[in-house]
C-alpha cells in the first residue's frame, strides 16, 4: 500500500517538472519497439508502424471479441471515405492466441477488410502499450504520436475517432 | 468488516489520486517515459442461499495490481505490485492470494538482439513446448523469472534462449524452489532471407524448439526423471491465398499426478489449412494430443493452470455468451483428437442480397472426441498404472468417447443508418462426466439461438437488445437471457440483464439472475458499478475457463492506463 502510495506523489511531482522542461517532445507517447508477426508469419517491428506522416489509427482486437468485431465492422462501412479524404491508415493488431491465431487470416479476408492486420500471438504489444482489456484504439499523428485513444466500444464511437484524424490530416 | 471496508476505501481513494496527474499527458524523466495501468476490481457479497452463494467472512474484497513501465531508448524497465490480500471469492478458492511485487524486469533491446533479465512472458511456435503468459482475468499468471536473449543474426533468422522459475501465485521463495525451465527456439523465416519469394505470392517458414525442466527427483517408490525435455518442429506454407501450417511435439518420459505417473511420451500435432480471398475465408484444423501436460512441478494438479510450461491450443468455436459459458470446451493436453472447419463469407455491398452495407455470414463446425487407449497390464493388484508405460495409442483413430461438438451459424447485418441485426443459431453437444466429472454420463445437448438488434437513435445515443434461449432437457435445463444496453458515445454505458433458469428440473431453482451496471469511460479509464447475481458455473475469457462460485452483491471496478 504504501508502495503505491509514494507512487502517485512520485507522479504528482514528476509529472508537472518534466512536462515543462520537455513539453514539445514530452506531450504525447511514441509506440514501443515490439516484435509481432504480419499475417505471413514474418516478423514486424512495431516502432515501423508508418503512413508517410498521414494519419494512422491502431486497434487491438480479437476474433473473440464481439465489441472489437462491431468497432472495426462500423470503421469498415466508413474506411473508404475516410482513406480517400485523409490518407488514413487503420493497423488491426489481432491479440489472439495460437487458439485461434491461424483463423485471423481466413476471418479478416471473410469480413473484407481492408486494414492492415498484424498478429501479436502472446499480447507483448497489448502489455507494452499498458492495455488491460480490448477494444483499444489509439490515433497517431504525422509524427506517429498517441494523440488520441479509448477502450471499449459504443455505436457512434467512429465519428469522434474521424474527427481526430481529420484534423490531423487538415494539420 | 471495518479493516476491509478501510482497505476499500484506501485502494479507492489511491484510484482516484492517480488519474489526474497521468491523464494530463506522458510523464517523462530526461528523455525515457513513464507510462503505466492500474485495475481495481472490488466486490461487496451479499448472501443467497437460493443460487449457492454463501456467506462469506470477509464481505469486501478486491483484486488490485498495478503495472509501470519505464522506457528509455533501447532500454526499459518494468514492475507490477499486486494486492490480492482479500481477493474476489473465486480468486481464493484457486489459491490466487497474497500481495507484493509479482514482476520486474530490465530489458535492452536493438534490431540485433534483446536481453532481459527478471520476469518475462514467452510463447515458442504454438506453445507446445512453451508459453510463458497471462489472463489476469482468470488469475493465471505463468511468468518465468530468470533471463532470456533473442538474437536476429540476419533478417529471417530469429533465435530465442531462455531460462527460469515459474511463478507460483504468491510464492516468493524462488531460491528455495527445486525446479526451473530452459530452452531455445530457432525460427527461419525464407520470404524475409529472399525478398523476391514474397514478390511470387510465396511464404515459407520453419522453426523448432527444446524446452526441458529440471526438477529434484526425490520419491520413494518409483526412479523419476530429474530432467524432461519437449521439443517440436514447424512449419508454415503460403501459396497466395492458401495457407498451411502445422507443428508437431513430443515429450519424452515424464511420469506425474496428472497422468498417473505413467512414463510414456507424450506428443501433439497441430494442423491448420485456410484459403482466403476477398470476401471469403475457409480455415480446417486438426488437433491431437497425447499426454502433453507439462508442468513445473509433476504433483501439480491437472485441474489447474497453475506452473504449466506449454499450453495446448483448443480449437474449437470460441463463445463469448454467458449462456453457453458452462459449456465451453477447454483443450485436453492428455489426450483429445479433433477437427474444426470455419467459413466466413461477405455478401458485398449493393448488391441485391448483401444489400447496402453487406451482410457477414459465418458457418463453423468442430468435433473433438478423446484418444484411443489400449492399457498395458497393470503395475499393482489394484490396477494401478503407476510406473509403467501406461497405455499405446493408434494415432490417427478417435476414441470412442465423444467429448465435445459444436454446429454454429451466424448472421450479421445493418438494415439502414439506424437498425442492425444479427442472428445465430448453435447446437452443441458436451460431455459433462468426463470433462466436468458429473456422474451423470448423458451427455449435454443444448440449442441455442440469438437475435441482437441495434438501434442507432443519433450519431451518439444507441439501444442494444441481445435476446438469447438455450433450449437443454440435460444439467440445469432451459434458460432465457435477455440484456437492454443504452449507451451514449463515447462515455456511457447502461444495462439492464436478466438470466432466467425457468427450465429447471427443481421448481425452487427456476431463479432468475438479474444484473444492472452502469459504466463511465473517459480516454483509457474505465469506472463501472454492477449489482447482481452471478451464476455458479464456468467463466471464460479468450476461450480459457475456469470455474466460479455463485455470487450476489455489488461490484465496482476501476480500470486505467497512463
Amino acid at each position: 500500500m504504501k508502495k503505491i502510495f509514494f507512487f502517485i506523489l512520485f507522479c504528482y511531482f514528476v509529472n508537472p517538472i518534466f512536462s515543462q522542461e520537455d513539453s514539445q517532445t514530452a506531450k504525447f507517447s511514441t509506440l514501443p519497439s515490439v516484435d509481432i508477426k504480419t499475417l505471413d508469419g514474418k516478423n514486424f517491428n512495431t516502432k515501423d508502424i508508418d503512413n508517410d506522416g498521414k494519419p494512422i489509427i491502431i486497434s487491438l482486437w480479437a476474433t473473440w471479441c464481439r465489441p472489437c468485431i462491431e468497432e472495426l465492422t462500423a470503421i469498415a462501412e466508413l474506411y473508404e471515405d475516410w482513406v480517400e479524404e485523409t490518407g488514413v491508415k487503420l493497423y488491426a493488431i489481432s491479440v489472439d492466441d495460437s487458439k485461434t491465431a491461424s483463423r485471423v487470416v481466413p476471418f479478416v479476408n471473410g469480413r473484407a477488410w481492408e486494414y492492415e492486420v498484424l498478429q501479436d500471438v502472446n499480447s507483448d504489444f497489448k502489455r507494452a502499450m499498458n492495455v488491460v482489456d480490448i477494444p483499444y484504439l489509439c490515433v497517431l499523428n504525422e509524427k506517429r504520436e498517441i494523440v488520441w485513444q479509448h477502450t471499449s466500444y459504443a455505436p457512434g464511437n467512429e465519428n469522434e475517432i474521424y474527427e481526430v484524424v481529420k484534423k490531423i490530416s487538415n494539420k | 468488516m471495518k479493516r476491509q471496508l478501510l482497505f476499500l476505501w484506501q485502494i479507492l481513494f489511491l484510484a482516484l489520486l492517480l488519474i489526474p496527474p497521468l491523464t494530463k499527458g506522458q510523464s517523462t524523466i530526461g528523455r525515457g517515459k513513464i507510462s503505466g495501468d492500474f485495475s481495481f476490481s472490488g466486490m461487496y457479497y451479499l448472501p443467497d442461499s437460493l443460487i449457492n452463494a454463501t456467506e462469506v467472512e470477509e464481505k469486501v474484497r478486491a483484486n488490485t495490481y498495478l503495472n509501470l513501465l519505464y522506457t528509455n531508448a533501447n532500454f526499459s524497465v518494468g514492475a507490477r505490485y499486486e494486492f490480492y490480500l482479500f481477493p474476489l471469492i473465486d480468486f481464493e478458492q484457486i489459491g490466487y492470494k497474497g500481495q507484493g511485487i509479482t514482476y520486474f524486469f530490465a530489458d535492452y533491446k536493438n534490431d540485433f538482439l534483446q536481453v532481459t533479465a527478471g520476469s518475462f512472458y514467452e510463447q515458442f511456435g504454438n506453445g507446445f513446448t512453451l508459453r510463458a503468459y497471462e489472463d489476469r482475468a482468470l488469475g493465471i499468471d505463468n511468468s518465468l523469472y530468470g533471463a532470456r536473449v533473442k538474437v536476429t543474426p540476419y533478417s529471417g533468422i530469429n533465435i530465442k534462449a531462455i531460462w527460469g522459475i515459474q511463478r507460483k501465485n504468491f510464492d516468493f521463495n524462488f531460491m528455495e524452489r527445486k525446479d526451473f525451465v530452459r530452452g531455445g527456439d530457432m525460427e527461419v523465416v525464407f520470404d524475409e532471407i529472399f525478398p523476391k519469394m514474397s514478390e511470387r505470392g510465396f511464404s515459407t517458414s520453419v522453426g523448432g524448439s527444446f524446452v526441458s525442466k529440471y526438477e529434484n527427483p526425490k520419491d520413494v517408490t518409483l526412479k523419476l526423471p530429474a530432467n524432461v525435455g519437449v521439443w517440436s518442429l514447424r512449419f508454415l506454407f503460403r501459396y497466395k491465398g492458401f495457407r498451411i501450417e502445422s507443428e508437431y511435439a513430443n515429450k519424452i518420459n515424464d511420469p506425474n499426478l496428472g497422468n498417473g505417473f505413467i512414463y510414456k511420451n507424450g506428443e501433439a500435432l497441430f494442423i491448420t489449412t485456410s484459403y482466403s480471398q476477398k470476401g471469403l475465408g475457409v480455415s480446417l484444423s486438426f488437433i491431437r494430443t497425447d499426454n502433453m501436460d507439462f508442468r513445473s512441478q509433476r504433483n501439480t494438479p491437472n485441474t489447474t493452470p497453475l506452473l504449466q510450461i506449454n499450453n495446448m491450443p483448443s480449437i474449437n468455436h470460441q463463445y463469448t455468451y454467458a449462456l453457453l459459458g458452462n459449456y465451453s470446451f477447454v483443450s485436453q493436453p492428455n489426450g483429445e483428437i479433433g477437427l474444426q472447419l470455419q467459413a466466413n463469407y461477405n455478401i458485398p455491398k449493393k448488391t441485391k442480397i448483401g444489400g447496402k452495407y453487406g451482410t457477414d455470414l459465418t458457418i463453423h463446425y468442430s468435433r473433438l472426441h478423446d484418444i484411443d487407449k489400449q492399457f498395458v497390464a497393470a503395475s499393482d493388484s489394484l490396477g494401478s498404472l503407476k510406473g509403467t508405460d501406461g497405455y499405446i495409442s493408434h494415432f490417427f483413430k478417435f476414441g470412442k468417447n465423444l467429448l465435445y461438438q459444436d454446429i454454429g451459424f451466424e448472421m450479421s447485418r445493418r438494415l439502414n443508418s439506424h437498425w442492425k441485426l444479427g442472428l445465430e443459431y448453435n447446437f452443441l453437444t458436451y460431455n459433462l462426466h468426463l470433462l466436468q466429472g458429473e456422474a451423470d454420463t448423458n451427455l449435454f445437448k443444448g440449442h441455442h439461438a440469438g437475435v441482437e438488434v441495434q438501434y442507432k437513435i443519433n450519431s451518439r445515443h444507441a439501444l442494444r437488445l441481445d435476446a438469447q434461449h438455450l433450449y437443454s432437457k440435460q444439467d440445469m435445463g432451459s434458460w432465457l437471457h435477455l440484456l437492454i444496453e443504452y449507451s451514449i458515445s463515447p462515455h456511457w454505458f447502461f444495462s439492464v440483464a436478466d438470466a432466467w433458469n425457468y427450465g429447471n428440473s427443481q421448481k425452487e431453482k427456476k431463479i432468475h439472475y438479474f444484473n444492472v451496471a452502469a459504466t463511465y469511460i473517459i480516454k483509457t479509464t474505465r469506472i463501472s458499478l454492477q449489482y447482481g447475481k452471478t451464476r455458479e458455473g464456468i467463466l471464460c475469457s479468450g476461450g480459457v475457463c475456469r470455474t466460479v462460485p455463485a455470487s450476489y452483491g455489488v461490484g465496482l471496478s476501476v480500470i486505467t492506463s497512463f
